[in-house]
C-alpha cells in the first residue's frame, strides 16, 4: 500500500444512515476536504488500501461491524489515519475507550455539534499529515539508524547512545550524519521538530 | 397561617434540639381560635363534671370521669402548652359551681385541687410526646404514645394528689390507710376510664374534621356486624347468667369477646363494643353500691377497654401493613412500566437524533447559501436552523435523563437540584393545598451527585413533609458550614399524622442514597411543632469556567 500526503485531505464518513453520511461528507467538502461517505464498513476497508484517507469519521453503533471493530481493522491497514467517532448512544465508558483504546481524536454526540466536528477533522488531518511525513522521511533509515534516531530525538548525547548500544562514538557520529541526510533535515533541532 | 422559622446553620449541622426561645416560652397562651376551643372545653367540662357525680364516693370525686378524656384529647391534639389556660378554665367553672369559693379560708387549697390534675395531665402528655419523638420501634408507633399518655396522665394526677391525702386526709373525708388507698385508686380508675372511653373518639373526630384522617371507604359488612353482635351478646349473656345464679360478675367472657372483636375488625369496632359494655355496666354502679364492688367493676371495665384497644390496634396495624405492601407492589409494577417506557424513550431518542443530525447540518448550510437570496427565503432558512438547533438541545437533554444506563455523578448546582425537586413535588403539593417555599440559594454552591438519585431522595422528604404539614407550607432552606451544605425540609406539625401512607421504606431509600453521596440524613426538630429533615452533602470544588 502506498501512503502519500493528502492535499487537500481525504476524509471518509462511515455511517449506516446514508443521508447523514452524505450530509456530513458534503459539509466537509464545503470546508475544503475531499470527502466520501460509506454506509458499509466492509466496503470501506476493501477500498481503503487503494485510496487511504487522512481522517475517518465513524459511527459507533452499526450493523455487523461496530465503530470500534472497524477502528481496529483500519489501524491494521494504516496506523497513520486519524479517527473521530460519533454516536447516538453516548456512554462514558465508550467515550473513554474511543480515545484511550482506539486512538480516536474525539467522540461526538448526535445531533452533531458542527463546529466541534470541523475542529476535530482539522486536527485529525494535521495529525495524520505529520505522521505520514515522519514515516516517509524515516522510511530509508536502517534498523540501527532508526535506533540512533529514536534516542537522538529523546535528547540523548552521542556518548550516551554509544554506551547504550555498545558502539563507538565515531560510529554514532556516522549514523547521525546518515540520518540527517536521509531525512532531509539540517541538524538535531529539525529532527526533533519532525517527531513533534 | 403561622410562619415556620427556618433552622440556622448551627442547628442544622449539629442536629440538636433547639432550646426554647422567648417566643416559645410565651407559647402557652392560646392562639387565634384556641380561645374559642377553651370556652368549648369549659362547657364540656361543666356538663361532664355534673354527669360524673353519679359515680362519686367517699374520698374520690367519681369512678367514671369523662371530663378527663376531653382534657387529654385537648392536650394531645393541641399541645400540652394549653395546660395552664385549661387549668384556669376549670377553676372558672368550679367558681361557678361553687366548689371554689374565695370567701372560704380553704380557697387556695381548693384552687390547687382543681388545677393540679390539669397540670399533671399537661406534664404527662409533654413527657410522652418527647419520649415518643426520641424513640424508635414500638414506643414510637401510633397509637402506643396515646395509650401511654392515657395511663400515665391519670397516674401523674394521682401522684400529685398523694401528698395532700397524707398531710390532710380530713379534706377528702378519709380516715384510714385503706380509705386513702381506696380514694386514690378510685381517682385513678375514674380518670382512666374517662380517658379511655372519651379521648379516642374525640381525637378521631378532630382528625376527621381537619382532614388528617378519612372516613373508612367501606363500612363493615352485615355479616361482620352480626358476628360482632353475636360474640358480644353471648359473652354478656354468660356474665348475666353467672351473676343470676350467684357466681359473681366475672369480666373474662366480655374481655375475650372484645379482644376477638378488636382482632377481627379493628380499633373502631372494639371501641363500639366497649361503649356498649360501658352503657350496660355504668348505670349499675351509680348510687349506693359498696365501694369494693364498684371498684372491681370499674377496674374490670378499664381492663376490658385496654385489651380491646390493644387487639384493635394490632388489627389496624396489620391492615395498614397489608395496605402498604399492596401499595409497594403497585409501585414495583409502576417501576417496571417506567423501565420499559425508558427503554422505549431511549430508542426514540436514538431514532430522532439520526435524522436530526442531518437536518441540523443541512439547515445550517441552507442559512449560509441563502444569505444573499430573497430575504423571505433567508428568514425561513434561519427559522428552520433555529428550530433544528432547539430540537437538538432538547434531544441531548432528554438523553441526560432517559438515555444513560447508569446515572453518573456530575457537578450539580444546588439551586438546579432544588428546581428539579420542586418541579417534581409541586403537582402533588398543589392537590394537597400545600405551598413549597424555597429560601434563596447561593448559585455557587455545587455538589458532586447522581442527579436523578439525589433528586429522588429529596422529593421523598418533600412529599413526606407535604403529607405531615398542618399549616399548608413546606419550606426548604440551604445553609453552608465549612465544606458541607445542609438542605433542610421543614414543616409545621402539632401532632403525629395518623394517616400512614407507607412503611418508611421511602425514608430508608432516601437515607441510603444520601449516605452513598457521603452525606447524612437526620431529623432535627426545634421547639414546638417544627419538624426539620436535614440532608447534608459535601460541597464540590467547582472547576474554573464551569457553567451550570
Amino acid at each position: 500500500m502506498t501512503l502519500t500526503l493528502c492535499s487537500p485531505a481525504t476524509v471518509y464518513v462511515l455511517d449506516d444512515d446514508d443521508d447523514l453520511g452524505a450530509s456530513v461528507a458534503r459539509l466537509l467538502m464545503r470546508h475544503g476536504h475531499v470527502a466520501q461517505a460509506f454506509v458499509d464498513p466492509i466496503a470501506l476497508l476493501r477500498d481503503y488500501p487503494r485510496t487511504p484517507a487522512a481522517c475517518i469519521i465513524s459511527d459507533v453503533m452499526m450493523g455487523d461491524m461496530d465503530g470500534f471493530a472497524f477502528a481496529d481493522a483500519v489501524r491494521e491497514l494504516d496506523p497513520d489515519v486519524a479517527l473521530v467517532f460519533m454516536t447516538a448512544w453516548p456512554t462514558t465508558a465508550n467515550a473513554v475507550d474511543s480515545v484511550r483504546r482506539y486512538g480516536g481524536l474525539d467522540y461526538l454526540e448526535k445531533p452533531i455539534d458542527e463546529d466541534r466536528l470541523l475542529t476535530a477533522v482539522a486536527e485529525g488531518v494535521a495529525w495524520s499529515n505529520g505522521r505520514r511525513l515522519l514515516t516517509r522521511r524515516t522510511a530509508l533509515l536502517t534498523t540501527r539508524e532508526r535506533q540512533v534516531f529514536d534516542m537522538l530525538v529523546r535528547g540523548h548525547s552521542n556518548k550516551a547512545i554509544a554506551g547504550a548500544l555498545g558502539l563507538s562514538i565515531k560510529t554514532i557520529e556516522n549514523h547521525r550524519a546518515a540520518i540527517v541526510t536521509k531525512t532531509g533535515t539540517n541538524g538535531l533541532a529539525q529532527l526533533i521538530a519532525l517527531v513533534s | 397561617m403561622a410562619s415556620v422559622p427556618l433552622p440556622s446553620a448551627d442547628h442544622v449541622a449539629d442536629g440538636d434540639v433547639q432550646a426554647p426561645s422567648r417566643a416559645d416560652c410565651a407559647s402557652w397562651l392560646p392562639r387565634d381560635r384556641e380561645w374559642l376551643l377553651l370556652a368549648g372545653y369549659g362547657v364540656a367540662f361543666l356538663a361532664l363534671h355534673r354527669l360524673a357525680i353519679l359515680w362519686s364516693g367517699t374520698g374520690y370525686y367519681s369512678l367514671w370521669f369523662p371530663a378527663a378524656g376531653v382534657r387529654l384529647a385537648l392536650f394531645w391534639r393541641f399541645g400540652a402548652r394549653l395546660a395552664p389556660t385549661a387549668a384556669l378554665t376549670e377553676i372558672a367553672v368550679q367558681c361557678l359551681t361553687g366548689i371554689v369559693v374565695f370567701t372560704q379560708p380553704e380557697w387556695p387549697r381548693a384552687i390547687f385541687g382543681v388545677a393540679s390534675p390539669v397540670l399533671a395531665y399537661g406534664i404527662a402528655v409533654s413527657v410522652v410526646r418527647r419520649v415518643a419523638d426520641g424513640a424508635t420501634g414500638s414506643l414510637a408507633t401510633a397509637p402506643m404514645p396515646l395509650g401511654l399518655a392515657s395511663v400515665l396522665a391519670p397516674l401523674t394526677a394521682v401522684a400529685f394528689a398523694l401528698p395532700w391525702s397524707i398531710i390532710r386526709p380530713d379534706l377528702t373525708n378519709v380516715a384510714s390507710v385503706r380509705d386513702v388507698i381506696a380514694s386514690l385508686t378510685g381517682f385513678a380508675v375514674g380518670d382512666m376510664l374517662g380517658v379511655l372511653l372519651i379521648a379516642p373518639p374525640l381525637l378521631w373526630i378532630a382528625d376527621l374534621s381537619s382532614g388528617r384522617t378519612v372516613m373508612p371507604a367501606m363500612f363493615p359488612s352485615r355479616r361482620h356486624i352480626a358476628e360482632a353482635i353475636l360474640v358480644l351478646g353471648l359473652s354478656l349473656a354468660l356474665v348475666a347468667t353467672l351473676a343470676t345464679i350467684g357466681l359473681g360478675l366475672p369480666a373474662t367472657p366480655v374481655l375475650l369477646a372484645i379482644a376477638w372483636i378488636g382482632l377481627r375488625f379493628g380499633r373502631a369496632a372494639a371501641w363500639a363494643a366497649i361503649v356498649v359494655t360501658a352503657i350496660l355496666v355504668l348505670p349499675e354502679t351509680t348510687g349506693a353500691v359498696p365501694v369494693d364492688q364498684r371498684l372491681a367493676l370499674h377496674m374490670s371495665l378499664a381492663a376490658v377497654t385496654v385489651v380491646g384497644y390493644l387487639a384493635g390496634s394490632f388489627a389496624d396495624a396489620e391492615a395498614r401493613a397489608l395496605a402498604a405492601v399492596a401499595r409497594r407492589d403497585r409501585m414495583l409494577f409502576q417501576a417496571e412500566r417506567l423501565k420499559t417506557l425508558r427503554a422505549m424513550s431511549v430508542a426514540v431518542i436514538h431514532e430522532i437524533s439520526q435524522p436530526l443530525s442531518t437536518l441540523a447540518i443541512e439547515a445550517r448550510h441552507l442559512v449560509e447559501i441563502s444569505a444573499r437570496a430573497d430575504p423571505e427565503i433567508a428568514e425561513t432558512a434561519r427559522l428552520i436552523e433555529r428550530k433544528t438547533a432547539t430540537l437538538s438541545t432538547l434531544v441531548r437533554r432528554l438523553r441526560r435523563f432517559g438515555g444513560r444506563a447508569v446515572d453518573e455523578p456530575s457537578l450539580l448546582p444546588v439551586a438546579t437540584l432544588l428546581d428539579t425537586v420542586t418541579a417534581l413535588a409541586r403537582p402533588e403539593a398543589s392537590v394537597a393545598g400545600v405551598a413549597i417555599r424555597i429560601a434563596p440559594v447561593d448559585p455557587e454552591w455545587t455538589v458532586m451527585a447522581q442527579e436523578i438519585e439525589i433528586a429522588q431522595a429529596l422529593v421523598n422528604l418533600v412529599r413526606n413533609a407535604v403529607q405531615a404539614t398542618d399549616d399548608g407550607v413546606v419550606e426548604i432552606a440551604v445553609t453552608r458550614r465549612d465544606d458541607r451544605i445542609a438542605i433542610a425540609v421543614v414543616n409545621h406539625c402539632t401532632d403525629h399524622p395518623l394517616v400512614h401512607e407507607g412503611m418508611g421504606v421511602g425514608s430508608l431509600v432516601a437515607k441510603a442514597i444520601v449516605e452513598a453521596h457521603g452525606g447524612t440524613l437526620s431529623r432535627a426538630d426545634r421547639g414546638l411543632a417544627r419538624i426539620a429533615h436535614v440532608v447534608t452533602l459535601p460541597l464540590a470544588e467547582t472547576p474554573i469556567g464551569y457553567v451550570a
